[in-house]
Parts: structure tokens; C-alpha cells; sequence
């Protein structure tokens, strides 16, 4: 079973008085251990795709199957409670809270939802989370004191926390230099493999685009290329 | 979630700091005029009461009746021993007693005539009114079994000077008319509204004048070592002189409306009761100033009023500032919202800041308040003012009731969450979508 379907979707939004068909219907599916890149340049609905997949945006048709279910008929409480479970989520602009330390912001998803972790197992669980990162040594200071890469990694543990079966970057590279940027990938992939998460990432660089075991390119909101590499998966399965 | 939204929205507090202080200044000042008043209306009825106490030279008083076989009512005590031995029995304790006779008069001098109520007692051994009255013109050495004291105002409108000859006209306890000449022996500092109508002459000189006899007068009162004593000491000596068999008058009002004082209703009861004999009725200060309790609730309801108009200012502030906040945080709450976080939360997130703001402001406002309040105590007055009579030894005090200071609270934390209502649910509504693209 994919962990995400994606079943003929589509997503206009209202512009003034015409409507913009940002995807105009889709299908793909993403298998549970795949580090699978979004690419195409601006406008072409990869945030779009990004946002309907995360379930923090709805689809004007279609349906998106998360682990086997159909999302369209959630209520907001229970699309809320499926993002904080199952999905984890990593910003273009890190998109940490200001008033949180390092250890507090990755802390913070824990606190949320009926579900309770042990103190100790907590603690162990982010310290080797910010050990990971490379962040031992800035788990006071605050996102102000950080240099961009620095809070990507922050980023990164926070949306790895809950354990999430699924992690979601919008352009994690999109504003960092292209070292620091080679590194965030590199760390996504580590953690893709040592931990067998579902990475998706949209992303116009094509540099990043290489790393990536399995391709989805869109040219207007349409899939122009469907592509796994390095064998993950097989080939016979990716549909479109 | 356990705290972590409390957290965040005290910690936001800190991120504007300019912002949150003008905004926590603004309720701190509001807070703390408000709190000046209600400081002020609390020690006004005490402090009215006091003073009122000192001037009428006691906390609880026992007035006399008697009606006449022709129907007409006279206040009277004939014969004291039955209260003293009441007082006894009960075992209550006071500091002094003071005998008391009171008739309206008419002052005449040269042509000028003024309406007074002349209040008797005895001027050469009345110690305290000796403290309490304070002259600003002749002496208590001059006082003499016709003299008279007047306040500044009524000697004033009479045009009169110590040693000067007053002639009163007014009725006897039987209702004839009748007049007696006094001799000004001193012009008193005007203390407000009941001292400028109050006169004080020797007892036995307008008891002779009234048609009493030696030993008699209209009102004894007891000057206490505490007025807050003085309800269980008037209910203790009600109680004792009823067990005597002393027919007395109701204390409670039976009849109460907004026009009427519960002391005024007391004394109309007290008309329309059908008795015979002598009577007694047993009061207060507190109920012979009740009229001072409506001038408190009349400050406590302004004081509200300027709460509710300096807020509806804040308000307006608060409100624009949190939907300020709202688009500024646009970005915050689109990640919260994706990472979990669920709509009323992220309303609970805006009103946890507001009330942090609001309950700080409100006890920076009463501290504000209690200092203002210990330095305008300090500033001495003296007793020569006329507002003397609301002041305590010359000092203005306050008082706040500690239910009050909590009502202030409560109403500003109330209204500054009505006002950050709105916007923290403008932004729980606002779909994460939508706020994490408006934020790009």
C-alpha cells in the first residue's frame, strides 16, 4: 500500500474575478521509505501539491489518501490531529517560533495532541534529535542567534519529533547557500535512511533534484515527468 | 499542551516591548484612577462617620419621646437612669456619654436673619467638642451660660463679631413660640455642610428656654473607644433595654424607597406607629449618615463609569493591536497550525496574551494607585479646611476594599478579552494554507 495517493487532483483558487487552475489534475503515488523530489519551476503547483499532501490545504477535486485513507470528508479538528500524527514539516523560511529556544522549538509538536511522552524518554529522544542536527551546542539559544542553516537543522527535529511517517519541505534549500544547502540534503537523506521517513520535497534546483530517488516534475500544474531512480521501488509502479 | 501556550503567549509579550508597555501603561493608568477613587469613596464613610461622631459627640444614640395627652409627639428624656442601667446590665463599655437637646431657631442680629439648628450640651465640660470645634475667633475661656458658637459662614451672613447680642426665635417642646438672646462667644471654622448648619450653645440655657426641666434633654449619645463598634453596641442595648420592658421604635426601616435614607424611612415608621406613653429609639452614626453611604455609591458608580469609558479607549487599542499582531504572527500561526496545533488553541494562544497583558497592567495599576495613595496621605491639610469633615486629622486617607480592587480586575481582564476576542478568532479561523502563503 503507498503511503500517500494522490487520485486526480486539482486546485483552483479565486484571483480577483478569475480563477487560477494552480493543478489541473494529478495522480502519483509515494511509497512509505521514499526521498521523493517535487520539481518544476515557479508557478508550475509544486507548493500547491506540497500543501494538499500536508493536509493544510484542500483539493478543488480529487481525493489524497494518507496511509491508505481518504482525507476530503475530515473535519478541521481531525486533519489537525492526522498533520500533528502522521506528518512532519519543514519551511523554505524554517518558519521557527521566535520565543522558543532550540530545545523548545523542537519540543513544542510533543506538547501538542492527547498523546503524552515519559520525561526521560522525551529528553533522550531530542537530545539525540539535536545531537543529529549538529546543534549540541545551541540548545538554549534562541532562532535569532542561529544562522540560517543552523535553523533549517532546527527544522529538520522538529519535524522529525513525533516520529512522523512523512516529512514535507517546501524548498528547505531555497534560502541557504548552496553549501549549507548541500548539507540540509545530506541530512535529510541520512535521516531517510536511517529511519526509513517518507522525505517529499519541492524544490527548482536541480542540483537537489539529483539526490532525489524518485522524481515528479510539473510544467502548469500538470505532471511532465514520473520517475523513480537509484530502484527504489519499482519502476512498474509509479503511476500517473 | 500542557503550559506551552501560556508560555509562548507571555513570552510574545516581550517581543514588542514598547508596544506592550504603552498598551499595559494604558491599563495600569486606568486602573489606577479608578482604584484612587474607590481608595477615596472607602475612607469617605469612614471618615465621614468619625468626624460626624466627634461633631455630634458620639457613635450610638438613644433619643427620647413622649406623646402628649393631646397627640403631639416631644422628644424628651425625663428620667436617664433606665438607660444607664441598661448599658450596665449589658456590660457595654464607652468612652463618655453626652446629653444633647436640638431646636430649630431663627438667628436674628440687626436686621439679618438665618435658620440654625442650635444643638445643647454642656460647653463647660464637653472636652471633646472642645477638641474637635476648632475657633477661629474668641475662646473657650469666654463661654458663658448664654453663649453661642457659629460657624464662620452663619456669623459671616449675620454679620456678627464675637460679644455681639443674637436673638433665636423658636418653638418650645409644646409648640409655643418663644425667643432668647445669646452672646456670641466664639466663631467656629466652617466644617462642611453640617457644621455650617450647626450651633452650639450651653444645654441647660435652651432647655430652660424649650420648656425642660433640670436633669432633662432630648438625645444622649455614646462616644465609643471604635465606630466600627457601634452597630453591636446599638444592638446590644436594644436588646437590654427591651428585655427591661422600655417600649422602643423599630431600629430596621420598614420603609425604604431611592428618595429616602434608611434613617429618614426609620423616623417616618417611627410617625406612623400609634403609641403612647414614652418611647425610645435606639441609632447609629452609620444610620444618621447613610446619606454620606449614597455620595460613596455615587463615586464607586462614577468610578466604574470612567473605568468603562477609559477602556472602551483601551479597548479600541487592544483590539487594533492584536489584529495588528495577528498579520504580523501571520507566518507563526500557518507552522503552528501544520505542526498540530488546533484552532482554539491558537484563540486561547491570543487570549492568554491579552489577559498577561491586562492582569499585568491592572496590578502595576493598583501598586501605582497605592503609592499615589501613601503620598497624598502624607500632605497635611490641617483641621482649618472646610473639607476637613472627609479627611482624617487633616489627611486625606483611602481605603480600597479588597472586593473592589478584585472587581477592577476582573472588569479589565474581562474587557481586554472581549477586545482581543475578535482578532484571535480571525486568526484560529484563518485556514494554514492561506497564512503560511500571505506570509511568503
Amino acid at each position: 500500500m503507498s503511503i500517500i495517493e494522490v487520485r486526480d487532483v486539482k486546485k483552483t483558487y479565486p484571483l480577483g474575478k478569475v480563477e487560477v487552475h494552480a493543478v489541473k489534475g494529478v495522480n502519483f503515488s509515494i511509497e512509505k521509505g521514499d526521498f521523493i523530489s517535487i520539481a518544476g519551476p515557479s508557478g508550475s503547483g509544486k507548493s500547491t501539491i506540497l500543501n494538499m499532501i500536508g493536509l493544510i490545504d484542500k483539493p478543488s477535486a480529487g481525493e489524497v489518501f494518507i496511509e491508505g485513507k481518504p482525507t476530503s470528508g475530515l473535519s478541521d479538528k481531525e486533519l489537525t490531529r492526522l498533520r500533528h500524527e502522521v506528518l512532519g514539516f519543514i519551511f523554505q523560511s524554517f518558519n521557527l517560533i521566535p520565543v522558543l529556544n532550540v530545545w523548545e522549538n523542537i519540543e513544542f509538536p510533543l506538547l501538542l495532541g492527547k498523546t503524552r511522552v515519559g520525561a526521560a524518554e522525551k529528553k533522550e529522544w531530542i537530545d539525540w534529535l539535536i545531537d543529529e542536527v549538529g546543534l549540541g551546542d545551541w540548545r538554549t539559544h534562541k532562532p535569532n542567534e542561529l544562522s540560517g542553516g543552523q535553523r533549517q537543522r532546527v527544522a529538520i527535529a522538529r519535524a522529525l519529533v513525533t516520529k512522523p511517517g512523512i516529512v514535507l519541505a517546501d524548498e528547505p534549500t531555497a534560502n541557504l547557500d548552496s553549501s549549507t544547502g548541500e548539507q540540509i540534503i545530506e541530512l535529510m537523506k541520512r535521516i531517510n535512511r536511517d529511519l526509513n521517513t517518507t522525505f517529499i520535497f519541492s524544490t527548482h534546483d536541480a542540483k537537489i533534484v539529483d539526490v532525489a530517488d524518485h522524481i515528479i516534475r510539473l510544467k502548469d500544474g500538470l505532471i511532465v515527468e514520473n520517475r523513480r531512480l537509484n530502484g527504489a521501488g519499482s519502476p512498474g509502479q509509479v503511476r500517473e | 499542551m500542557k503550559y506551552i501556550i501560556p508560555r509562548i503567549a507571555l513570552r510574545n509579550l516581550s517581543r514588542q516591548k514598547k508596544r506592550s508597555f504603552l498598551l499595559g501603561g494604558a491599563i495600569a493608568f486606568g486602573i489606577m484612577i479608578v482604584t484612587l477613587i474607590n481608595g477615596f469613596a472607602g475612607a469617605f464613610i469612614q471618615n465621614v462617620s468619625e468626624n460626624f461622631a466627634y461633631l455630634m459627640a458620639g457613635h450610638v444614640f438613644v433619643q427620647g419621646a413622649e406623646k402628649t395627652p393631646s397627640g403631639k409627639r416631644l422628644s424628651v428624656i425625663r428620667d436617664d437612669s433606665i438607660i444607664f442601667a441598661a448599658v450596665r446590665d449589658s456590660g457595654l463599655s464607652y468612652e463618655f456619654a453626652t446629653k444633647t437637646s436640638e431646636v430649630s431657631a431663627s438667628l436674628y442680629f440687626e436686621g439679618k436673619r438665618i435658620q440654625q439648628t442650635l444643638t445643647g450640651l454642656d460647653l463647660a465640660t464637653n472636652l471633646f467638642i472642645r477638641e474637635r470645634v476648632v475657633l477661629r475667633q474668641g475662646s473657650w475661656d469666654s463661654i458663658g451660660p448664654d453663649s453661642i458658637i457659629l460657624s464662620e459662614k452663619i456669623a459671616s451672613r449675620l454679620n456678627v463679631q464675637p460679644g455681639d447680642r443674637i436673638t433665636a426665635s423658636f418653638q418650645t417642646l409644646t409648640g409655643q413660640n418663644n425667643i432668647a438672646d445669646f452672646t456670641l462667644a466664639a466663631i467656629s471654622i466652617d466644617s462642611g455642610i453640617i457644621g455650617s448648619v450647626m450651633s452650639y450653645v450651653n444645654l441647660a440655657y435652651i432647655n430652660e428656654a424649650i420648656g425642660l426641666r433640670s436633669g432633662e434633654y432630648m438625645a444622649l449619645g455614646f462616644m465609643l473607644k471604635d465606630l466600627k463598634a457601634s452597630e453591636a453596641f446599638a444592638t446590644r442595648l436594644y436588646t437590654s433595654m427591651a428585655g427591661m420592658g422600655i417600649q422602643l421604635f423599630e431600629r430596621s426601616a420598614k420603609e425604604e424607597s431611592s428618595t429616602t435614607t434608611p434613617f429618614q424611612a426609620m423616623i417616618r415608621a417611627q410617625r406612623k406607629e400609634n403609641w403612647e406613653g414614652s418611647r425610645y429609639s435606639v441609632y447609629t452614626i452609620d444610620d444618621i449618615v447613610s446619606q454620606a453611604k449614597q455620595i460613596v455609591v455615587a463615586l464607586d458608580g462614577a468610578s466604574l463609569v470612567i473605568l468603562l469609558v477609559l477602556f472602551a479607549i483601551v479597548m479600541i487599542g487592544i483590539n487594533n493591536t492584536f489584529r495588528m499582531v495577528m498579520y504580523e504572527r501571520i507566518k507563526e500561526i500557518g507552522t503552528m497550525r501544520a505542526v498540530g496545533v488546533q484552532r482554539k488553541e491558537i484563540k486561547s494562544l491570543f487570549l492568554n496574551e491579552a489577559l498577561f497583558l491586562a492582569l499585568g497592567g491592572a496590578v502595576a495599576g493598583i501598586l501605582l494607585a497605592l503609592v499615589a495613595m501613601s503620598l497624598l496621605s502624607l500632605i497635611d491639610f490641617g483641621m482649618n479646611t472646610p473639607a476637613f469633615m472627609i479627611m482624617k486629622n487633616g489627611h486625606l486617607s483611602f481605603f480600597v476594599p479588597p472586593f473592589r480592587a478584585v472587581l477592577n480586575i476582573v472588569v479589565i481582564a474581562a474587557l481586554t478579552l472581549l477586545a482581543a476576542y475578535f482578532p484571535a478568532k480571525a486568526a484560529a479561523k484563518m485556514e494554514p494554507a492561506v497564512a503560511l502563503r500571505t506570509a511568503k
